[in-house]
């Protein structure tokens, strides 16, 4: 029966359909991409194997598990995280609100640590539980091509697999990486930071990406002393300028030391614990220097070029608008292919995968307006372009409209933290471009505009939408007047 | 670059900005602005919002009200104090009366003075949604809040030598510090607006003088937006009741309260004296809370404030509250009676403040609830008045009053004739858990449609599986099958206020389940949800043969 259903997208193999195979399936790493992939293209009826590593929080070349970065090193345990840091200032604002609290407030990090690890494994049992459920074939082992319709899963015992398979899916994700630096491996990566035994009361974090900046706001909410060390002006870089620069007064509001323009030139290990030299001469001695610089496809071991499966020069596996390699049976979803690194995306990727190979519809996954969210204390979430990238596309002129408020619950706490929003519009066709927001519930509230901004909302459909009052959300619905307007060619006339 | 008016979040940019035109555009000096307001027409240009002469002057011809008919009764010869006179400095009154300032016209605006409770002789500029409603409500819900979130901390590993307690008198003084601080920026709006506020009580005299507190003041036309107030029914011992206006303002904290009513503002209330740890006993008439809403919607928050510990007596219709020798308080109901409350209180409706205002006299007409009925453009049954807000019990919620108010403001002074839309408006429960929703329950799309797919998660937030809270979210689309159009959102869970309303944007522009699905998600968030339901829960077919109650659900995620 399977058989039956299965149907190439673009390609006219029929002749192929002759020779037998293990698996019409077979893919390599059972993350949120490939865990997706594999579910839907045997809900199409194709008979579908997967191999995975064995779990354990910290990854490595033969250390992986069912659920994938996100599940075990990324999205989940980051925000589970964030939940423990966020209640740290709640307990503090909790005061002006006429709770009498305690002077002395413990954090217990290695009871949150437990409970996050018994959550983590809970999730790997529910992935390997919907792999079963959709009949998908889940093995435990490294797995390697050995041609071009050949997998080999090495498992743990040793002893070896071999399986053919019609199609191969590479989803196999990205591994945090240490840049050259000497000593960098007395410095930890975010998997290691999110199972340190010891909660570091003074860090170091190298980077201003949106790893660098969540794990300065995990330890700084959860009372510890946090340098934030990044080469440009401001972190985040790609975002929206306005926003970066938010998020620095932010964290700098709630106590983070910021060191823009910095880099480390040496770390070394002594007495009191971990010692940085920075380019500008100066030593910080921390407990945990952490290094979040970037990440890196896990391609190596894949014995990829054996097949002649190309890669682009940051390993990443080139593919193409269907997420097909340049060998026809081999495909790639996911961090691996380096497009857009989220869990959302590898999930859109890895459905359009089955819906083109095993569903009969070629499908492209949609790049355009992907909302995403940085989940800083407070977050920051932004859907669309930035002003800077508005005005660098645009034709004609930009219409940007700002917010900048007080919100209320800061009004008793007296909590001195502004929340931003900000939306650019396409002053000639009413469009909505992008929008961003920098504070308390960001992501949540982004949500819904992005469905919006996806459908090509213009500003006055945002406007004939009533508030819902007392919310911070109404204030992308009730900017009234343009705070600015700058022409496509010229400059953003910020003030940073 | 102003943010809603009635929002307190009052920006930064708008006091740096509003400088910025003052001393760009006006450099007469504005130290009182309104001194010579309404009988200086050139004055006009002090309005702060104008951008230029030009502009203001341009909008200052075609003051007689544009909508259907231009006449509103008005000698276009004769001149009077005020374009706009406007009684009530709420949410509607405010906004109507700034954004007639801003096309140009004179405007007064009387109101009540300050205080927490309402009455025939207390107000307070704000009105009910800052200084009684969604602002006072909205910072208890705050404090009320943080117990739920010691509970939560306790599972992210805080840990405190004692459990935290609220002292009620710190809670109450801070809040109405704010309240006070909230009162200052609203006068300063209306002054900065160039609107003349007068404080005391407004009657209308005839169809263009109003008088307040014996001075008489004429206008080209005048606008009702007194508000409403709760009402307490007559039952034996009801002098022993408090309302949602004493609610908020409570010289203690209730021990032991029952709440009557099971509508928007019962339900705030038990989420707020119950997160501040007092006994909370709920007595609806119904079956169910919340009449109006989504069924399902109904029974879950119900169940979740039960697991929060509120007691809800369904069926149980209050008759009598009788005071007992120790000082409390005895409910007797239909069904029995309950001692020991500290507190009663009523939230069984609020009643339009219509009377004494001269109205009768004046033939404006009322409905059988007492609000005053009005066209499409607010226009009363007398030409030359009109009424915004929840005087007119349209729907009553501070935004719609918003809306309304800048409608009316553009029909009579902006010559662009303009009616309020009421389609697909979204609005927020503020209980714990809180609800958000717009558009169609599901039954009403029944109604409506016939056809209509429906897709549901019910699920336990992340944030619970570590607290061990019982806590759940729930959230519903409700799609036109035949055109696929969403046109019921509704969630209820932690943050379901600020949750929808980006989505209302996408239900009001009409967007289809396809729309949503072709959105991709914000990882990890509750939101998301709304954007991955693949499955309908259960199709729901006015044909029979097509009739497939199907709960097919697949597991959500990944």
């Amino acid at each position: 029966m399977a058989r039956k259903m299965l149907i190439d997208g673009e390609i006219t193999q029929t002749n192929e359909e002759e020779a037998h195979y293990d698996f019409d399936l077979f893919v390599i790493g059972a993350g949120s991409g490939g865990v997706r992939a594999s579910r839907f293209s045997a809900n199409y009826g194709a008979k579908v194997g997967i191999c995975e590593l064995p779990f354990h929080p910290i990854s490595s070349e033969v250390i992986g598990g069912v659920g994938g970065t996100c599940v075990i090193r990324g999205c989940v345990p980051k925000k589970i995280l964030v939940y423990g840091a966020s209640l740290g200032g709640e307990i503090e604002d909790a005061r002006s609100y006429g709770w009498e609290v305690n002077e002395k407030v413990d954090f217990n990090w290695q009871k949150l640590l437990h409970k996050k690890t018994d959550e983590i494994l809970r999730l790997n049992g529910i992935y390997k539980r919907l792999l079963t459920n959709a009949g998908v074939k889940l093995f435990e082992g490294e797995g390697k091509l050995v041609g071009p319709n050949e997998v080999e899963v090495t498992q743990l015992d040793g002893t070896k697999l071999s399986y053919s398979a019609k199609h191969i899916l590479i989803a196999t994700g990205s591994r945090a990486q240490r840049p050259a630096i000497p000593g960098q491996e007395f410095a930890i990566t975010s998997d290691e930071a999110l199972s340190l035994e010891e909660f570091p009361k003074h860090a170091v974090v190298l980077g201003g990406g949106y790893i660098a900046v969540e794990f300065a706001s995990i330890w700084r909410g959860m009372g510890a002393t946090v340098e934030l060390l990044f080469r440009k002006e401001l972190p985040l870089r790609g975002f929206d300028d306005e926003m970066r620069a938010v998020v620095a007064r932010n964290m700098e509001g709630r106590g983070v030391n910021l060191h823009p323009r910095t880099t480390i030139t040496e770390v070394i290990k002594t007495e009191d614990g971990v010692k940085v030299t920075t380019d500008h001469g100066e030593e910080i001695t921390a407990d945990v220097v952490l290094f979040a610089t970037g990440r890196a496809p896990n391609t190596k071991r894949l014995n990829l070029e054996a097949v002649g499966v190309e890669l682009d020069k940051t390993g990443a596996v080139k593919v193409d608008e269907y997420s097909r390699t340049n060998i026809p049976n081999i495909w790639a979803v996911g961090d691996v292919t380096n497009r857009i690194n989220l869990t959302p995306v590898a999930l859109m990727e890895g459905t359009y995968f089955a819906k083109t190979v095993f569903g009969g519809q070629p499908s492209k996954p949609d790049y355009r307006d992907v909302p995403c969210a940085v989940f800083a204390i407070p977050p920051l979430s932004v859907v669309g372009l930035s002003e800077e990238q508005a005005i660098e596309q645009a034709n004609g002129d930009i219409s940007v409209f700002t917010s900048t408020f007080n919100p209320l619950k800061n009004t008793i706490s007296g909590r001195q933290e502004k929340s931003v929003m900000k939306l650019v519009v396409d002053a000639e066709t009413d469009k909505v471009l992008g929008a961003s927001m920098c504070g308390p519930d960001a992501p949540e509230i982004m949500q819904g505009i992005a469905v919006a901004l996806k459908c090509g909302a213009t500003k006055a459909q945002l406007d004939s939408t009533v508030g819902i009052h007392p919310s911070a959300a109404e204030e992308f619905v009730t900017m009234r007047t343009e705070t600015r307007r700058v022409s496509g060619s010229g400059k953003p006339k910020t003030n940073l | 670059m102003v943010s809603s008016l009635a929002a307190p979040k009052l920006t930064t940019t708008f006091s740096s900005s509003t400088t910025l035109l003052f001393s760009k555009n006006l450099p007469l000096s504005l130290s009182n602005p309104f001194l010579s307001l309404p009988l200086n027409l050139t004055s006009s240009v002090t309005h702060l919002h104008c951008r230029s002469l030009s502009f203001c002057h341009r909008h200052r011809r075609g003051f007689v009200a544009a909508s259907a008919e231009p006449d509103n009764g008005a000698d276009s010869a004769r001149k009077y104090d005020f374009d706009l006179f406007t009684i009530g400095a709420g949410s509607g009154g405010v906004r109507a009366a700034r954004f007639a300032a801003n096309f140009g016209a004179s405007v007064a605006v009387c109101e009540l003075p300050f205080s927490t409770i309402s009455s025939e002789t207390g107000g307070g500029v704000g009105g009910t949604c800052v200084l009684r409603g969604c602002v006072p409500k909205k910072l208890l819900v705050y404090a009320s809040k943080y117990s739920h979130e010691f509970d939560e901390s306790h599972g992210f590993g805080w840990k405190y030598d004692s459990e935290p307690k609220n002292d009620w008198s710190t809670l109450i003084a801070n809040k109405n510090a704010e309240l006070q601080r909230l009162t200052g920026i609203y006068k300063n709006i209306l002054k900065n607006a160039g609107v003349s506020l007068i404080e005391g009580r407004g009657k209308i005299v005839d169809p263009h003088t109003v008088d307040v507190d014996g001075k008489l003041y004429s206008a080209r036309n005048i606008l009702i937006s007194v508000g409403g107030r709760p009402f307490i029914p007559d039952i034996p011992g009801s002098e022993y009741a408090i309302d949602s206006d004493a609610a908020l303002d409570l010289p203690s904290k209730p021990e032991k309260i029952a709440i009557i009513g099971g509508g928007y503002i019962a339900l705030e209330f038990a989420g707020i004296f119950s997160g501040l740890t007092s006994e909370v006993h709920v007595f609806i008439r119904q079956k169910k809370v919340l009449r109006g809403f989504d069924e399902e919607i109904r029974d879950f928050v119900a169940e979740q404030m039960s697991v929060r510990g509120i007691e809800f007596h369904t069926e149980e219709s209050p008759q009598a509250i009788i005071k007992v020798a120790d000082g409390s308080l005895s409910l007797k109901t239909n069904r029995g009676t309950v001692d020991g409350f500290s507190h009663i209180m009523f939230a069984t409706g609020r009643r339009p403040n219509t009377k004494n205002l001269g109205l009768e006299a004046m033939g404006v007409k009322l409905n059988k609830n007492g609000a005053i009925e009005v066209d499409e453009y607010s226009r009363t049954s007398v030409p030359s008045i009109w009424a915004v807000g929840d005087v007119t019990d349209r729907v009553n919620l501070t935004p719609v009053a918003l809306m309304e108010g800048g409608a009316l403001a553009k029909t009579i002074f902006h010559n662009e004739p303009t009616k309020p839309d009421y389609r697909a408006i979204p609005s927020a429960v503020f209980s714990q858990p809180p609800i958000g929703q717009v558009g169609l329950s599901e039954e009403q799309a029944v109604e409506q449609y016939g056809d209509v797919d429906i897709f549901t998660a019910n699920f336990r937030p992340l944030k619970a599986t570590l607290s061990g809270l019982p806590d759940r979210v729930f959230m519903k689309l409700v799609v036109c099958a035949k055109t696929n159009k969403v046109v019921g959102l509704h969630m209820c869970g932690e943050d379901s206020p600020e949750i929808v309303q980006g989505f209302a944007v996408a239900v009001k522009a009409g967007l289809t389940k396809a729309d949503f699905d072709a959105t991709v998600g914000i990882h990890p968030t509750a939101a998301e949800e709304f954007v991955t339901m693949r499955t309908p829960t259960r199709k729901i077919r006015s044909s029979p043969e097509g009739k497939t109650d199907s709960e097919v659900k697949a597991a959500a995620g990944v």
